[in-house]
């Protein structure tokens, strides 16, 4: 059993029109072990910069704070706040800085740029960084919501469709994995609002 | 003949399956053993069992089988309760959320399956089969602990080669409701209570704190959903519909079949505000 | 060791208050080759005085406008070889910075890096601090960029400014040229204008420098640019 899927979990984002939207499960467990539901694993960086961490949860944790670190003093040495690339960048040179004993944890990137472009980007566990123009999947149950996105997607949705979009391919891709689910979190970033919901799943 | 009327066989087919000079299944038999013999199923010819499950590197090779699945059965003075979720894994994938773990051998007889699906499925196939014949040349039900014998030694002697099982036999017979466990270990208990699979702590859990023989038939299948419910919520491995059957003097009964999802909703609502998971998230500091 | 001799600052406090060291630093500086930048809609220029001692120096191999990356640009007053140690140290942060963050360094950053350096030679064992005072002008995001960083490791924002010999008088003069609505084209002309100011004999294109950034990057005049716009000047 790979690391990875210790704890499982799972992540995917997906771009809409002005607007793109990440969502985890809320998953948290050791192995086949429940041990509880509230387990969000997409954290907000900035007003329109979302990061998702699915992987081995002590290594979300403390990628999450040490990434949010490198992040503050970013934001204060160039008083600014940074761009959804740039802080792709980091991601990706913070992991491979532990390229002999890394996070295990494989990091989406969703946000929205300085004009409101959406932006995407999945990575490995050592940093190898893949910018889509769709959608991207993280975690244990890639390969079934790879399925559902390739079947659900379609270009330019609005934010509401692309809500029930995120959350149907979320869910449904899930629901055939043991290790995920367990409740859903979902954000809709948009230019001038982020709307978060949860989601009611199956909680087996 | 009797058991080819029984099983409804036309006569016509019987005869040609007795053809000595159908080439067709002379050859299947030469290939398949347990055409003629359910019971002697093919062993590579490996000298010692140890070579058979490690290869040349000495690196085991045996399979391995998730045992995820939760299945309960006791009893209690309205007969024995069976319960199971439906759900089977293949390592973390779900390959389906409707199997049908609870298996009736006859009207009198169930089986529960954890372990192996092939290997429960089979060996309670042939199981139904040995006590039909029981029945047929004895003109009398098996009984509960001769039926679960049956069982118990067929797979006894495939011990260490790798067999998965973890089953309840759950029946009515002269002596009143039946209930043991038989594994492929080679084990073969009565007992009052039993839980098997990966859920099963948390089922013997709920079992524990609310079991008592008087119990009502409605409070039983409580008892039984209601440990299943909660072991699919801690157990990965355990989901889907859960299935609850009654063994009562008369034979068994399928009671409710549920999902999981209409549980939980049921549940919580009954749940003070107070004693539902709080909101902190763990992930967020 | 010897060395642990002057392992303590030599840019030590004199009794008043002051850095002696960085005086004498900025002393330098203002004995040095004048340099001009100015700040237009469109762009940024910076220019300098490249003089030679002998006839017999080739002009166009050794240069003073340095281009750092694709976007910034630099020059100086005052000491040479401490110059081109800054260039070296500059491009390296800048690279350092996209690098880890995957863009081009902000005129703004590589300025902050360049004097925390210089900084930091002001208060470290066993060195001098840099005897030059430096002009990086830049492009960034469409706004152009232009800031002075003086020995002591303050780094000014200018509209425009001049450096160097002579540099009150060049100031004084931009502040009576400069206009906030100028063009690039007319800033290469003032940054002329200023540098013929305290231009001790003919300039021509071989004894100045002009470095310009805009939209399309930083780059140094070639000498038949400069010559098109000496050709300018009455």
């Amino acid at each position: 059993m790979s690391i990875l899927e210790y704890n499982g979990g799972a992540v995917i984002a997906m771009k809409g029109k002005d607007c793109v939207a990440i969502a985890s499960d809320l998953r948290y467990g050791i192995r086949l072990h429940t041990h509880g539901t509230n387990f969000p694993k997409v954290f907000e960086m900035g007003p329109r910069l979302y990061l998702g961490l699915p992987g081995l949860l002590t290594d979300t944790q403390t990628v999450h704070e040490r990434l949010k670190f490198r992040l503050n003093l970013f934001e204060l040495r160039e008083n600014r706040p940074v761009s959804p690339k740039t802080f792709g960048a980091m991601v990706s040179n913070f992991l491979y800085e532990r390229r002999f004993g890394p996070y295990f944890v494989e990091p989406v990137v969703a946000g929205l740029d300085e004009d409101g472009k959406p932006y995407l980007n999945v990575m490995d566990l050592i940093g190898c960084e893949t910018e889509t123009d769709d959608f991207v999947v993280s975690g244990v149950c890639n390969e079934q919501m790879y399925g559902m996105c390739e079947s659900l997607w379609e270009p330019d949705l609005e934010p509401a469709d692309l809500f029930e979009t995120i959350a149907q391919a979320l869910i449904n891709g899930f629901d055939r994995n043991a290790g995920t689910g367990w409740g859903a979190i979902v954000h809709v970033i948009e230019k001038d609002k982020v709307t978060t919901r949860t989601v009611k799943t199956r909680m087996d | 003949m009797a058991l080819q009327a029984v099983c409804r066989v036309p006569v016509k087919a019987h005869t040609k399956l007795d053809l000595a000079e159908d080439e067709t299944l002379e050859d299947l038999k030469s290939v398949s053993s347990i055409l003629n013999d359910h019971c002697s199923l093919q062993i590579p010819r490996i000298n010692g069992l140890e070579n058979f499950l490690t290869d040349e590197n000495g690196k085991e090779m045996k399979i391995h089988f998730a045992h995820g699945t939760t299945t309960l059965a006791f009893k209690y003075n309205g007969g024995v309760i069976v319960c199971a979720d439906s759900r089977a894994t293949g390592g973390n994938y779900i390959a389906s959320q409707e199997v049908r773990k609870i298996i009736p051998i006859n009207d009198y007889l169930l089986g529960t399956m954890a372990g192996g699906a092939a290997d429960c499925t089979y060996w309670e196939r042939v199981l139904a089969k040995q006590c039909r014949i029981y029945e047929l040349r004895n003109r009398e039900r098996i009984s509960v602990a001769a039926a679960s014998k049956l069982l118990a030694n067929m797979v006894y002697n495939y011990k260490g080669m790798g067999l998965s099982m973890g089953v309840m036999i759950v029946g009515w017979d002269k002596r009143g409701p039946g209930l043991y466990y038989v594994d492929t270990d080679g084990t073969r208990t009565p007992g009052r209570l039993f839980s098997v699979g990966s859920g099963s702590l948390f089922a013997y859990g709920v079992l524990d704190a609310g079991y008592r023989p008087d119990l009502t038939d409605q409070e039983a299948y409580d008892l039984g959903r209601r440990a299943i419910y909660h072991a699919t919520y801690r157990d990965a491995a355990s989901g889907g519909i859960i299935r609850v059957f009654h063994m009562k003097e008369s034979g068994w009964e399928r009671i409710t079949e549920e999902d999981c999802k209409d549980l939980h909703e049921r549940y919580a609502a009954e749940k003070p505000e107070t004693s539902r998971p709080s909101d902190e998230k763990y992930g967020v500091l | 060791m010897s060395s642990e001799r002057y392992s303590f600052s030599l840019t030590t406090f004199s009794p008043s208050g002051k850095l002696v060291q960085i005086e004498y630093a900025l002393a330098a500086v203002a004995a040095g080759a004048p340099s001009v930048g100015i700040k237009a809609t469109n762009g940024v220029v910076i220019a300098t005085e490249n003089k030679f001692k002998s006839i017999l120096a080739d002009e166009h191999s050794i240069h003073k406008v340095e281009k750092v990356t694709n976007h910034i640009g630099m020059i100086y007053s005052g000491m040479g070889p401490d110059y081109r140690v800054l260039v070296k140290r500059a491009r390296r942060a800048a690279q350092q910075y996209q690098l880890m963050y995957g863009t081009e360094i902000p005129t703004g950053q590589l300025v902050q890096r360049l004097a925390a350096v210089m900084q930091e030679y002001t208060q470290s064992g066993g060195v001098r601090p840099f005897g030059v005072s430096l002009l990086v002008c830049g492009w960034d995001h469409g706004r152009p960029r232009l800031f002075q960083c003086d020995p002591s490791g303050a780094y000014f924002a200018w509209k425009a400014t001049a450096m160097g010999k002579n540099f009150i008088n060049g100031r004084t003069f931009l502040e009576k040229r400069y206009g906030d609505t100028m063009e690039l084209d007319d800033a290469v002309h003032t940054a002329v204008l200023t540098l013929k100011e305290s231009f001790e004999g003919q300039m021509n294109e071989n004894n100045i420098e002009i470095g310009i950034v805009n939209e399309s990057g930083f780059r140094r005049l070639s000498p038949a640019e400069v010559k098109d716009y000496l050709a300018n000047i009455v």
